[in-house]
């Protein structure tokens, strides 16, 4: 039984870190149903060369790192929009969204397209790359 | 100061914060107890795991056995404090542990011992992952429960 743990608890930990903050394309279809709702929300996509919208609860510790990162990467990124929802107090965009863990990061660029999804704190590099790569600076 | 859920973003009040390095500790620590617990089969063991639990999750982790013993002993060692976070996401990990430890406990305890391995084996994994990869309990299940929550009140 403590070796049956053991090897979950391992196969879990190896699980969690190749999905953890892993940004990937959105699913096809429900893609305008999702921009609504994150207007909704107070997003304004077209204000900004990319806008992220991040879904935290009080008990998410990742959450506040990741939120910290973006606030610092907003400093040096002009183009950068930033949106914060407390996922337990909009719980029907939450569910519209199917957002399942927290943080979850949606990433819109100018025309409202949602253009990734990520789960999880997202890798620091990764997400530095992808701003970049839609604000148009050069690291 | 609520001393049920203080939830950050919704009241002023400050937000009771803890040394990251404490609830590491604790889960290193609840990882041995429970890994024994189920060497032994001992349902005791697991029962006293839980009021552990149970005292971080219900009066605080300033009150928490293993928080205490923490900075009675190891803190003092390890040099300033780098890093604090909010208690409520350890907190939270706690009343899910307070769960699983109840029905091991109950299982060993009342002759389902099959129950009690499993339980106590699933609260393992949580501990060992929290431990190991610093995993938050409350990032994987708040929102879901939440949602199942409203779901069945709307």
């Amino acid at each position: 039984m403590l070796a049956a743990a053991l090897v979950l608890a391992a196969v879990a930990a190896w699980w969690l870190r190749t999905r953890d903050g892993a940004i990937g394309t959105p699913r096809k279809g429900a893609v305008v149903g999702e921009l609504a709702v994150m207007r909704e929300l107070g997003a304004r996509p077209e204000d900004a060369d990319l806008t992220v919208v991040q879904f935290s609860t009080a008990f998410c510790g990742p959450c506040r790192a990741t939120r910290a990162r973006l606030h610092q990467l907003q400093t040096t990124r002009p183009g950068l929009a930033y949106l914060h929802v407390d996922a337990e107090s909009h719980l029907e965009a939450v569910r519209a969204l199917d957002v399942r863990r927290t943080p979850t990061l949606f990433y819109l660029d100018r025309s409202g397209t949602v253009i990734g999804r990520s789960s999880g704190a997202p890798r620091p590099d990764e997400l530095a790359a992808l701003v970049d790569a839609h604000t148009g600076v050069q690291s | 100061m609520n001393p049920v859920s203080p939830r950050p973003g919704t009241t002023g009040a400050a937000v009771p914060q803890v040394d990251v390095r404490g609830p590491r500790f604790g889960a290193w620590l609840t990882t041995f107890v429970l890994a024994a617990a189920l060497l032994a089969g001992a349902g005791w063991l697991v029962a006293a795991q839980a009021v552990v639990f149970a005292v971080g999750a219900f009066a605080g982790l300033r009150y928490a056995p293993y928080g205490v013993l923490f900075r009675a002993l190891v803190a003092p060692r390890l040099g300033p404090v780098r890093e604090r976070e909010p208690e409520a996401p350890p907190r939270f990990a706690q009343l899910i542990g307070l769960l699983f430890a109840v029905v091991g406990a109950a299982g060993y305890l009342l002759g389902a011992p099959v129950l009690g391995a499993v339980a106590t084996g699933l609260a393992l994994v949580a501990a060992l992952l929290n431990a190991a990869t610093g995993f938050c309990l409350g990032c994987e299940l708040y929102l879901i429960v939440r949602r199942a929550q409203t779901a069945r009140t709307v």
